[in-house]
């Protein structure tokens, strides 16, 4: 069978002595930056790409996968030991996984986020692995009309998920689009938006952008908050949940699982939706539970936790076939390969098999570290969240400030980063989502290279993208999208998600 | 007029901006035709609609229902401390080497935390200083001036 020959050549590729390092190396760092509170996965993903240029290409992506699954969880520990989630998509395990903490039973909460997430983590590989091809088949049909529209359908969607106001989410997306066009147009060779700066001439660098926008602002916005958090680190208590727990959250961690696959394939979802909808569902099905949800029920931790995590690796399936990023951690990864020279798209799997295989593989890979390596290190994580943030900080800030220059050996680079660093601020005072902006920023060129190929071909017909039927399909997708958020009764329902999160 | 949503007008103001900025500055290039667009053609139409964009959430900041929402007061001092070490790394890299450039990162930046311990940053520069030293000079091998220019040979 074609799935086990490519399994095995993933395998074979990813259990190489190198890139297992590099697997473990990328977990490790992952939770261990993902356990600082206030640093999510994307933060954490920015900040430590620069250190992955040096290596090959595969072996950079095995570990930057490293560091998202090891950022995710890193930020599930923070969540349920001090209830500040590290990002978006452990806000719901904040609810009831900080409740268990409270009562001492911190250990089984972490125990059954690890298992569970680990077991979504292997459903989440098989079935990416299984849609890969049938993806990269249909993506072969695919002309600039359809690539295009498929874009807008993505970067619709991730409007519609994100939290907050419409408008300013789709404007967010809109000047993300524009600050990706910066640089040399390559069809014409003009430099655009320069300034006749000789920096500029390159186009403004994607990790600088995102350490900017989420690195420095989120520090600086740290800096504010100053209330004494409360770490519940003395009382972890015992790791092995009892048979009661078990009991719950074994039907949970399913249920979790088969939803956040599902959703982690839509543009604009993975993890944070996943999760979401993961503890609605449970809340909705489950009768009579004790204790009640938001007092500290394992189902409120074990599904969503599952469900991020199976969300988080289905996320992979359109960006490794389609090469358009489902959210903005997938925005980061086609960055990485941009940076190593491999154009995102279906022909990664048929030009680089090794590359597309190892990946997949070193995903499970990834997740069988998460658990081995997080349940007995687990006291040290908590010790790490006893650093105070005041010599943590400058810490972060120095390795970001090295990782910036020496992408071109450049100090214009690191200015320009904290010059967005001031504006990922103005974004954050203002409320405006940055996510989208970064999703945008990635796909800003690529939409103005199918948007001028589409028109090229059509002779200047813009009907083309109405009269193909995929493209049509998929612009009706977008347009339904819309519609749906924009009926009263559903926005409504939405806006009350988001608010129960913060 | 009244600002209802201050959060939302400004939100509009900073958009609107952003999108009359890259509309102007496109017409500096080749527009070309819908069949061969030209370098203008794709950034005036995006800075157009978030130009549109930028208003239409102005009018909304001015004319929504919700009770009046204020712009949180914006903290200069961790701002301008956390972002000048930095811009104060970059400058200094070059000249002074990466031992001087780091040491200034990690000063300035403290000053930005309201519980400032001379002794603490200290250590923490030391102990920063041999980290990168091990990592980036002697692991990843990275080309960068590690003294200032007067000290290298």
């Amino acid at each position: 069978m074609d799935l086990i020959n490519n399994l095995a050549l993933g395998f074979s590729t990813a259990l190489t002595f190198a890139n297992l390092a590099y697997a473990f190396a990328g977990v490790l760092i992952g939770t261990l930056i993902g356990v600082l509170p206030g640093i999510g996965p994307i933060a954490t993903l920015a900040m430590l790409l620069p250190t992955t240029y040096a290596l090959e290409p595969t072996s950079a992506l095995i570990m930057l996968a490293g560091i998202y699954y090891g950022a995710q969880y890193g930020g599930s520990t923070t969540a349920i030991l001090v209830n500040l989630p590290g990002e978006s998509s452990s806000v719901v395990t904040c609810i009831d996984g900080y409740q268990m903490a409270r009562r001492g039973r911190a250990g089984s909460a972490l125990a059954i986020a690890a298992l569970g997430s680990f077991f979504a983590g292997t459903v989440g590989t098989l079935v990416l692995a299984a849609l890969a091809l049938p993806m990269v088949e249909l993506a072969f049909k695919f002309g600039p009309a359809e690539y295009f529209s498929l874009m807008v359908l993505g970067l619709i969607g991730a409007v519609v998920l994100a939290s907050g106001s419409l408008i300013k989410a789709i404007a967010m997306i809109v000047l993300g689009l524009l600050l990706g066009l910066v640089g040399t147009d390559v069809n014409s060779g003009v430099a655009r938006f320069n300034f006749d700066v000789p920096e500029l001439a390159d186009g403004i660098g994607f990790v600088t952008v995102a350490m900017g926008v989420f690195g420095f602002a989120e520090i600086i916005a740290n800096l504010e908050h100053k209330g004494k958090r409360q770490v519940f680190t003395d009382k972890v208590g015992r790791l092995l949940p009892s048979r009661e727990e078990f009991k719950y959250a074994v039907p949970a961690v399913l249920r979790g699982t088969a939803l956040g696959s599902v959703l982690g394939v839509l543009p604009g979802g993975g993890a944070l939706l996943a999760a979401f909808a993961a503890y609605t569902v449970e809340k909705k099905i489950t009768r009579n539970p004790d204790p009640p949800f938001g007092q500290g029920n394992i189902r409120g931790v074990a599904a969503p936790e599952s469900a991020n995590n199976a969300g988080a690796q289905t996320s992979f399936i359109p960006m490794l076939t389609l090469g358009i990023p489902p959210n903005a951690v997938m925005a980061l990864m086609v960055g990485a390969m941009t940076i190593h020279n491999i154009q995102p798209g279906p022909q990664v799997m048929t030009s680089n098999p090794s590359l597309f295989w190892g990946l997949i593989a070193s995903m499970w890979i990834g997740n069988l570290m998460l658990v081995i390596l997080n349940l007995p290190l687990i006291g040290i994580w908590v010790q790490l969240l006893k650093v105070p943030y005041r010599l943590l900080y400058p810490a972060i800030l120095v390795f970001c400030c090295i990782g910036v220059y020496s992408i071109n050996n450049n100090t214009f680079d690191v200015s320009m980063t904290a010059a967005f660093g001031v504006l990922g601020y103005l974004f954050f005072k203002l409320r405006c989502e940055p996510a989208p902006l970064i999703l945008g920023f990635i796909l800003g060129p690529m939409m103005e290279e199918n948007l001028r190929r589409a028109m090229l071909l059509s002779r200047g017909d813009p009907t083309v993208f109405f009269t193909r039927p995929l493209s049509l399909t998929l612009l009706l997708m977008a347009a339904a999208l819309v519609v749906i958020v924009l009926l009263p009764q559903i926005n409504k329902t939405r806006e009350q998600a988001f608010q129960e999160g913060d | 007029m009244k600002i209802n949503d201050a959060k939302d007008f400004w939100s509009g103001v900073m958009f609107a901006a952003f999108g009359l900025f890259f509309v102007v500055f496109s017409q500096r290039y080749d527009m070309g035709s819908a069949a061969r667009m030209g370098p203008a053609f794709f950034p005036t139409m995006l800075g157009g609609l978030l130009l549109l964009l930028g208003i239409v959430t102005m009018f909304k900041g001015l004319t929504t229902k919700s009770a009046a929402s204020k712009v949180d007061r914006f903290h200069f001092r961790p701002l301008l401390l956390v972002l000048g070490a930095v811009v104060a790394f970059g400058l200094l890299l070059r000249p002074g080497g990466l031992l001087v450039a780091l040491a200034a990162l990690v000063f300035i930046s403290s000053l930005g935390s309201d519980e400032f311990r001379l002794r603490d940053v200290l250590l923490l520069t030391i102990g920063l200083a041999v980290l990168v030293l091990i990592v980036f000079i002697y692991a990843l091998d990275m080309t960068v001036p590690v003294l200032p220019a007067f000290l290298r040979t």
